[in-house]
């Protein structure tokens, strides 16, 4: 397969017809699911389709090793290559990881304004013209409401697609009507796209909460198959 | 002396983490120097340790002296292995001397890009370390964060063995977390140590950091674990305890203290004795070059053969002093020797145990030990046997270089002079090469970067009185194909005499896997057997040197399917002409490119110069990997050709007004972007015209 045909048949581009569109230029996503069920390969797949779009990507974590985030790249990246026959696939990684940057701040004692202004120097100094931004391991219960503002200003202003990990509580949570979760509902307004996933029978099932402002939102129809984590349709 | 009562030890650190202080104030405790200097002391005496003026001058400790000392009946031999990675052709051959190490950190800027490349190399060579979090002095210092470094940024088990009474200037001593007891340093220079009570305020956190200890150590013993249920353990538990899991590289214990102010220091020196391991507790092998370079065992026993490697050179007043780690059995003052990469015997004319800069005759040294000898004409990495043995230590890892430079003496002396020095560099350091370009008739010197031909520059002008102009650094290339292409040769020449005939076919094509590969193919004897090696030898020849720029062609598979001979007229000579021309022939159809190398560079810079950092790699065709940032530091990691790399570190000092600093290593040739191909095609092209 090529990689033009490869973008065209990738699961994602259902997910962007269900959402008319994805979560778009200024706006922010969340993935939530609790921990340990495959949050970081979802928001690596996401990444790694638009790297293959000629995107750039820039990816945030809150750890203090970034050879493990490299690892999930490569991972993902051989996976698709692997399953869809890719051709030329040592070029195309050679080609699309100039544009992945990982960054890592340890959130204690990191306040969003040097996340976003150290993000600002990579972007503008860095001569790095991102187009998303995955944050991975943000933590909801620590982070503060007023920080989204700021991001989705940030957003707004360079133009850039967000997209959130979001752990949930391992116990029993409180929903409301639409199905999200109430640790979410402070943030609710400033974000696009809600997903959560949902173990199902041997996978896990992506459900979409908050679709922009749409009052309905559609099934996806996607699942994450825990063997090989990736993104699929659901059969 | 026994076996087992010797240690041999680095100390490996981050440049500027007080190393050669915390060096020198062993030896001073070990009563090998009657008094203490500083590293750049006003004294001009400078530490002991550091034995190079040019050393001395810098700050930093570039070659790697050992020296044995004895603490509480143990005889220790201290490597002194340099910190900066431009060096670490140095810091791995010490590596593989050493049974242990101390890992010096500054409490201040705890583990930074540096730390991480010296630790990197200790666990490549398997070598058990302590920690010692230095400078607990300084105003900053935090040995807990230091700790916490150890496990998040090198992943190490890192467990306190200590807390710090006081911190900055109120840091006074140390909490003993086995024996539960704080430590004071009274006296001149730190020498007597005053043992007391925890102090009050400090009683809890110790009893937590005891627990956790316990908790960790217990994982490496069953007696300690039961101990810890009943609730009776002893100290020397834990001791064996910690012991067994550092030696398993599964523990990393971690002491501190502050060299310059006498704090800690001999906890340290008994934490060696403790917990790194003798020589009997380390395996070692070596090759048999008689059995095909099957691995063979070495046994640290006196009665068996011995064996031995040279590690390091070094230009003594009385002539070449080799220092030598013995592996098996014995060597004696007066024996034979063989050298068994230059199939050479010799015989042990002095036998010394070396100090800094004093030395000590001896008769004989046992295995484990690490002694010099005198007047032996060897290179570094030799090893020695007993003629009836052919082994040689496994071959150490050995870079190419990937700069040169050219040298042009000013005079005849120091012409002389100079290929004296660079005779001594290369057999000291293989990452140090030289040779005369034909064509231009200059010396060239080629190293592992900038500032690794600065020093050697500085020692021959220094040390070797010479006089020199140098000619602007220059990148080591590679050319490889990008294309798979078929060729068919006839090499024929009848011109009186003997001819010459051979036909040689196939096709080359690119192979990622190995520099080079040579199949054949050949059906039916068109070529004959004898000529096989012959096409061959004639590829890797015209491989030399590629028609792009004149360097090596690497990263390709040549395959030989066809071919013819002439029964007179064919030889070893014209298929390796054949070969040669063949090559040469279709080598541009194979869409040739050229390669560059790319370095790994680390920056640590403050944050607010961060963005400067970036734009400055940027700017250097560098493609940033990842960013590590707290809320003081950031540690920049990126991929940047080295042709872009010169002058950096001026560059880097002038951009973060002298905060930030850069690690730099060889990782990958990678492929030159179509515009400097082209540049330097184009400037290739010119010189060849000038000459």
């Amino acid at each position: 397969m090529v990689k033009a045909e490869l973008i065209k048949k990738s699961p994602l581009r259902i997910f962007e017809k269900s959402t008319h569109g994805g979560v778009g230029k200024g706006n922010i996503g969340i993935i939530a699911a609790r921990n340990g069920v495959g949050k970081t390969a979802c928001l690596v797949h996401i990444a790694t389709d638009q790297l293959f779009q000629g995107k750039h990507v820039i990816h945030v974590s809150f750890s203090s090793n970034t050879s493990h985030i490299i690892s999930w790249y490569e991972d993902i990246f051989q996976e698709i290559a692997g399953r869809r026959n890719l051709e030329e696939a040592m070029q195309i990684h050679d080609e699309i990881i100039k544009n992945r940057v990982i960054m890592n701040f340890s959130q204690q004692g990191i306040s969003i304004e040097q996340i976003i202004k150290s993000l600002e120097s990579m972007i503008s100094q860095g001569a790095f013209a991102a187009d998303c931004i995955i944050f991975d391991g943000y933590s909801f219960s620590q982070g503060d409401p007023d920080d989204f503002d700021r991001l989705k200003q940030f957003a707004a202003r360079l133009q850039l697609e967000l997209w959130f990990s979001a752990s949930l509580p391992d116990e029993e949570y409180e929903t409301d009507e639409r199905g999200i979760p109430t640790v979410f509902l402070p943030y609710i307004d400033k974000t696009a796209i809600l997903i959560t996933m949902n173990p199902a029978k041997g996978h896990i099932r992506l459900e979409l909460k908050k679709d922009h402002d749409l009052a309905d939102t559609q099934d996806l129809h996607l699942k994450l198959d825990p063997k090989i984590l990736l993104i699929t349709e659901e059969a | 002396m026994n076996n087992q009562n010797m240690r041999n030890i680095g100390i490996s650190a981050h440049i500027d983490s007080g190393k050669t202080t915390l060096t020198e104030r062993i030896l001073y405790y070990c009563k090998k120097i009657h008094a203490m200097h500083e590293v750049r002391g006003k004294d001009g005496v400078g530490a002991t340790m550091d034995s190079m003026a040019l050393e001395r001058e810098r700050g930093i400790t570039i070659a790697s002296a050992a020296t044995n000392v004895e603490w509480k009946k143990h005889s220790i031999n201290i490597i002194d292995t340099p910190g900066h990675v431009d060096f670490t052709i140095e810091v791995e051959r010490a590596l593989r001397v050493l049974d242990g190490a101390i890992l010096v950190l500054c409490a201040v800027g705890g583990v930074q890009s540096q730390s991480i490349t010296v630790d990197r190399q200790l666990k490549r060579y398997n070598v058990p370390r302590i920690a010692f979090v230095n400078k607990c002095d300084r105003v900053g210092a935090d040995p807990l964060k230091v700790k916490n470094q150890l496990h998040e940024k090198l992943g190490h088990n890192a467990v306190l063995m200590q807390l710090p009474i006081g911190l900055e200037d109120k840091f006074v001593g140390v909490v003993d977390l086995v024996r539960m007891k704080a430590v004071y340093f009274d006296g001149a220079g730190g020498s007597e140590m005053r043992i007391e009570e925890i102090p009050q305020e400090l009683q809890q956190d110790a009893n937590e950091k005891h627990e956790a200890l316990l908790d960790a150590a217990s994982m490496f013993s069953d007696e300690l674990a039961e101990g810890y249920l009943e609730g009776s353990v002893t100290p020397e538990q834990i001791i064996q305890a910690v012991r067994a899991g550092t030696l398993q590289c599964r523990l990393t214990p971690v002491f501190m203290g502050s060299a310059y102010k006498n704090i800690g220091v001999q906890p340290l020196i008994d934490a060696v004795i403790a917990f790194l391991p003798d020589p009997t507790e380390v395996q070692n092998t070596a090759l048999d070059l008689d059995n095909n370079e099957a691995t063979v065992e070495l046994k640290s026993e006196k009665s068996l053969p011995p064996v031995a490697l040279a590690f390091k050179l070094e230009d003594g007043q009385y002539g070449q002093l080799t220092y030598i780690r013995i592996y098996q059995g014995e060597i004696k003052k007066g024996v034979e020797l063989y050298n068994s990469r230059a199939q050479k015997k010799f015989r042990v004319g002095r036998l010394v145990r070396m100090h800094a800069d004093n030395m000590e005759d001896i008769e004989s040294a046992p295995s484990g030990d690490i002694v010099a000898l005198f007047g032996i004409d060897c290179a570094s990495g030799d090893t020695f046997t007993d003629s009836a043995m052919n082994y040689s230590m496994t071959s150490m890892f050995v870079p190419q270089p990937v700069i040169s430079l050219a040298v042009k003496p000013k005079d005849k002396k120091s012409e002389d002079n100079m290929s004296k020095a660079i005779n001594r560099f290369s057999k000291e350091d293989p990452t140090f090469q030289s040779y005369v370009d034909p064509e231009s008739n200059e010396t060239i010197i080629k190293g592992m970067g900038e500032l690794h031909l600065d020093v050697y520059l500085e020692r021959m002008k220094r040390e070797y009185k010479v006089e020199l102009e140098t000619g602007m650094p220059q990148v080591a290339y590679r050319e490889t194909i990008t294309r798979k292409v078929e060729f068919n040769y006839t090499h024929k020449k009848q011109t009186g005499g003997a001819g010459q005939f051979a036909r040689v076919a196939g096709f080359i094509e690119p192979c990622e896997e190995e520099e080079y590969l040579f199949v054949d193919a050949i059906k039916g004897g068109v070529i004959p057997n004898e000529y096989i090696p012959s096409c061959d030898k004639g590829f890797r020849k015209a491989l030399q040197e590629g028609a792009l720029l004149g360097f090596p062609v690497v990263g390709l598979k040549v395959t030989i399917n066809d071919g013819s001979y002439h029964p007179v007229d064919s030889s070893d000579i014209a298929f390796q002409q054949a070969a040669i021309s063949a090559f040469r022939e279709i080598y541009r159809k194979a869409a040739p490119v050229i390669l560059e190398p790319i370095m790994k560079v680390v920056v640590e810079s403050p944050n607010e110069f961060q963005g400067n950092v970036f734009a400055s790699i940027n700017q250097r065709r560098g493609m940033i990997v990842s960013t590590t940032e707290d809320t003081a530091f950031s540690q920049i990691e990126a991929e940047v050709p080295l042709s872009e790399m010169f002058g950096y570190s001026t560059v880097l000092r002038s951009i973060s007004q002298g905060k930030a600093e850069f690690s730099m290593e060889f990782l990958r040739y990678g492929r030159t972007p179509q515009s400097i191909s082209e540049q330097l095609i184009k400037e290739h092209e010119a010189q060849k015209k000038k000459n």
